[in-house]
């Protein structure tokens, strides 16, 4: 490199200008065409650059999602329905930002493991480390505050939980956490901080940090599989013999990861947004009730490793109660991450020359940090709360041993020049199958869950008989009493196929409401709750929080109960304030006595329908229930189909033009 | 690194189409960007159309309160025989009499009272220039930015002067008429702003 920054660089026209002002020619050689990458780089050097192609996306989709969001704690709920529905695509821009949440941990996590394999944060390297690892811990806040903004049950549990830590803390613990949220209790006080935080100061942190821990990397040079300096061997230019100009090489060969990652990202985006309930909790459908706690509450799965270790600690100590131990726990197994630099006493950079204690100790790792995530999904029992603790003594084990067995173990001598691959195809299936053993075997052992059964339910929005004719005993049936208060008349007639003056005229109530107008009951909240001891829930939203098969059993689950205010109760939802509102239709049912009967039986003579007519017509209103829980459904997957097949397209590109470029590299 | 043999040609040939494609992409994924600025369903169901009643206009004021449609000041206003006679007469100073510019009326309204019903007079209350809302000075009596006023609107941002037919005076900073919005009557008494029933 020498050489090349003493050279003067001749350009002309509008960039000769623009770099005689301020040295962009320059920048662009030091850091890209002129920086030199080892050119042994394998799949796990990708997810550093994908880190930032994810924080691309949030900060364009999060000042995107401002522009419409209501950071009130009356507006937040509805706000957010109001642009997965009203707002033209901002149904698209939410999952990409709430996917994206998601795949910025998967790719951080990722590229953290990636620098504990390959001692990327050995000297000189251990800014570079520290730098990474504050952005971890900014990055934590920021997905923390962002998942309270929806202002959902879990934003407000979740919070509620977190803010509680602080709580924990002697003499000053309860004024601080009184401090921090604003208020009493976790309020509109607290969600405007966080909102400010969380759009404003942390992402100018983090971009900050990002450009340091860049230019921290550029200033030593990047590390690679082998873990040796590239820089030890150079040529009569002073041009590393085993690097290779970051551009254009690296530059095409991001851009074929890069795809690929959207590929998949976008696949998450148009087919499975919610993610099992892993990227956005069911619970979270549900507006923030501070008087009422969902029946069970995890964190998003990005911070369940933590929560399960805060969770695992049940002994008081040293006369400081469980609560407090239970932070600290959390609180050092991330503040022990920034000294791993200091740490690793080993000679060797790379796992591929470190012995077999620090192989094995770190496949451990791996599967105990894998476990305790799962295990933070869950609700705690004795053994899995057991093993929970196993796995947290193995987490500190595994960084405090760390000077110990470092030294113990038997290395080699890594080579002069970086290699190519380096494990075996059977190697790498059987390192993937033993930890993927070693994770489920614990798991199975401490117990699965078990629940009542509900059938399948088969949705087909594409069935418009079928949703038309659950529209019409939504609003003929549940109307009365429930709102769908996120869903507009009009936007029902237009995807349902339902001509507008019919709309109007037959499915409109209210002469006073207009076609544009939300599907509000006219039914006052505040009676409801002393006619019913409940007040009706709005069922915009009813089918991602409860599922279409839980609703299918339910609404079908009435049986005659004398005990009940409405005489019935329900086999889904034990002691439900409803009453059987289609019991006409339905008649009687009675719990069945005999063993192992999990159905109810039908009485003879009662109720205006069949059987079959009934289920039918559940089926419909549930069908139509679940298209009201997300209009987008109608055309998701559709776009997500074309959004797929384009960004295969690009990749025959993009893959030809990294084959033309590293063709001739060995 | 290489052996000498760059094909240069098909590496440009890949550049290019690589980057072509790309590019197609990065339009393809502005659209959610571009396209949520559109007014949403919500916006889109305040400014449907306003149905209001006439029947109790006094001649030669504003129906007040005023009614907006798309949250803009409609002027709503009876006319007598009077001013329609004074709007007949002396065009010269106007600069589209005739209503030719077809954008600033529907058809139905494109004549020299710029009404369905001659009497009737429905208008957006938005100066054509900046947007201010013009203010009416409906008596025949010289002012001080027109010694010869006949009655009309007079925008205070900007100066500029539109006749009791919302036509726009010659030398003024607005460029067009005032904007007839679509209408209907339903019957008599009852007017429906926002859609003509032609075109609905």
């Amino acid at each position: 490199m020498a050489g090349s920054d003493h050279k003067t660089i001749e350009v002309k026209g509008l960039l000769g200008w623009i770099n005689a002002r301020l040295p962009v020619v320059q920048a662009f050689e030091k850091h890209m065409s002129k920086y030199y990458a080892p050119k042994n780089f394998n799949l796990w050097y990708l997810f550093g650059v994908l880190s930032i192609v994810v924080l691309v996306n949030q900060l364009l989709t999060g000042i995107w999602l401002t522009m419409h969001f209501n950071n009130s704690s009356e507006g937040a709920f509805a706000s957010v329905e109001y642009i997965m529905r009203d707002v033209p695509y901002g149904w698209i821009l939410r999952y990409m930002h709430s996917t994206g949440a998601s795949a910025f941990f998967i790719v951080v996590y990722l590229h953290m493991f990636r620098g504990l394999m390959y001692g990327s944060y050995q000297k000189p390297r251990e800014l570079i480390w520290i730098f990474g690892m504050t952005i971890y811990l900014v990055l934590m806040a920021e997905g923390f505050m962002g998942y309270v903004l929806p202002w959902g049950q879990m934003s407000y549990w979740g919070a509620n939980v977190i803010v509680s830590l602080f709580g924990a803390i002697p003499v000053v613990g309860q004024d601080l956490m009184q401090w921090i949220q604003g208020d009493f209790l976790i309020s509109g006080a607290t969600l405007n901080r966080f909102f400010a935080l969380h759009v404003v100061a942390l992402p100018l942190v983090l971009v900050g940090l990002v450009i340091l821990h860049i230019l921290a990397l550029h200033e030593v040079g990047s590390n690679n599989p082998d873990g040796i300096e590239i820089k030890n061997n150079k040529d009569a230019n002073g041009i590393p013999l085993d690097g290779i100009p970051f551009h254009p090489y690296y530059t095409v060969h991001d851009l074929v990861g890069i795809v690929v990652f959207l590929f998949v990202f976008c696949f998450v985006i148009f087919f499975m947004p919610e993610m099992g309930g892993y990227f956005l909790e069911h619970a979270n459908f549900e507006e923030a009730n501070n008087l009422k706690t969902p029946e069970h509450i995890a964190p998003v799965w990005y911070f369940t490793p933590f929560y399960s270790m805060l969770r695992a600690v049940t002994y008081p100590f040293l006369g400081l109660d469980a609560k407090m131990w239970g932070m600290v726990v959390m609180g050092l197994a991330i503040a022990i991450l920034f000294v791993v630099p200091w740490l690793d006493r080993s000679p060797v950079k790379s796992m591929r020359y470190k012995g077999w204690y620090s192989r094995i100790t770190l496949l451990f790792f791996v599967v105990a940090f894998i476990i305790l995530g799962v295990l933070g999904t869950k609700l705690a029992t004795g053994p899995r709360t057991a093993l929970a603790q196993i796995c947290t003594v193995y987490y500190f084990v595994f960084f405090l041993a760390m000077p110990w067995y470092t030294r113990k173990e038997v290395t080699k001598t890594p080579p002069q020049r970086v290699t190519g691959r380096f494990i075996t195809m059977p190697q790498l299936l059987l390192s993937l199958f033993l930890i993927a053993g070693l994770i489920t075997l614990p798991l199975y052992v401490v117990g699965a869950e078990t629940e009542i059964e509900l059938s399948h339910f088969e949705v087909n929005l594409e069935d418009k008989a079928s949703l038309q004719s659950g529209a019409a005993t939504f609003i003929n049936n549940c109307m009365g009493c429930h709102s769908a208060g996120s869903s507009r008349y009009q936007r029902v007639a237009s995807d349902l196929d339902i001509p507008e003056d019919l709309m109007k005229d037959y499915l409109v109530l209210d002469a006073d409401t207009n076609i544009g107008d939300l599907m509000v009951s006219a039914m006052p909240i505040e009676a409801s709750k002393s006619w019913f001891g409940a007040a009706p829930p709005d069922l915009s939203l009813v089918a991602r929080v409860r599922t279409p098969e839980w609703l299918y059993g339910y609404l079908k689950g009435f049986y005659l109960d004398a005990s009940r205010p409405f005489g019935v109760n329900n086999r889904v939802f034990e002691n439900v304030a409803m009453p059987n509102v289609l019991g006409n239709l339905q008649g009687d049912q009675i719990p069945c006595t005999t063993e192992g009967c999990s159905e109810t039986i039908h009485v003879e003579g009662t109720g205006s329908l069949t059987a079959e007519e009934f289920d039918k017509q559940v089926y419909d209103l549930v069908n139509f229930l679940t298209y009201l829980g997300e209009p987008a459904l109608m055309h998701r997957k559709t776009i997500g189909a074309y959004v797929l097949f384009f960004l295969a397209f690009l990749f025959v590109f993009a893959f030809m033009l990294n084959r033309e470029y590293w063709k001739d590299v060995h | 690194m290489s052996d000498g043999t760059v094909n240069k040609s098909r590496r440009r040939f890949l550049i290019g189409s690589t980057s072509l494609v790309g590019a197609a992409g990065g339009v393809g994924a502005a659209i959610p960007f571009v396209g949520s600025w559109s007014p949403s369903a919500k916006a889109l169901a305040a400014g449907a159309p306003i149905t209001i009643d006439i029947s109790r206009l006094d001649p030669g004021e504003l129906m007040g309160p005023m009614p907006a449609w798309r949250g803009q000041p409609v002027f709503v206003m009876l006319r007598n025989e009077e001013t329609l006679a004074s709007l007949r007469e002396n065009t010269n100073h106007l600069a589209d009499p005739s209503s030719e510019k077809a954008e600033q009326q529907p058809q139905y309204a494109q004549n020299e009272f710029r009404s369905r019903k001659p009497e009737i007079m429905i208008m957006v209350g938005l100066c054509t220039h900046l947007g201010c809302s013009p203010k009416l000075f409906a008596e025949v009596e010289p002012q001080d930015f027109d010694p010869n006023w006949k009655g009309g609107f007079f925008c205070p941002c900007h100066g500029s002067m539109f006749d009791l037919a919302g036509r726009v005076f010659l030398g003024v900073p607005a460029p067009d008429n005032l904007r007839v919005p679509p209408h209907y009557y339903v019957n008599d008494d009852v007017v429906v702003i926002g859609i003509d029933a032609e075109n609905s």
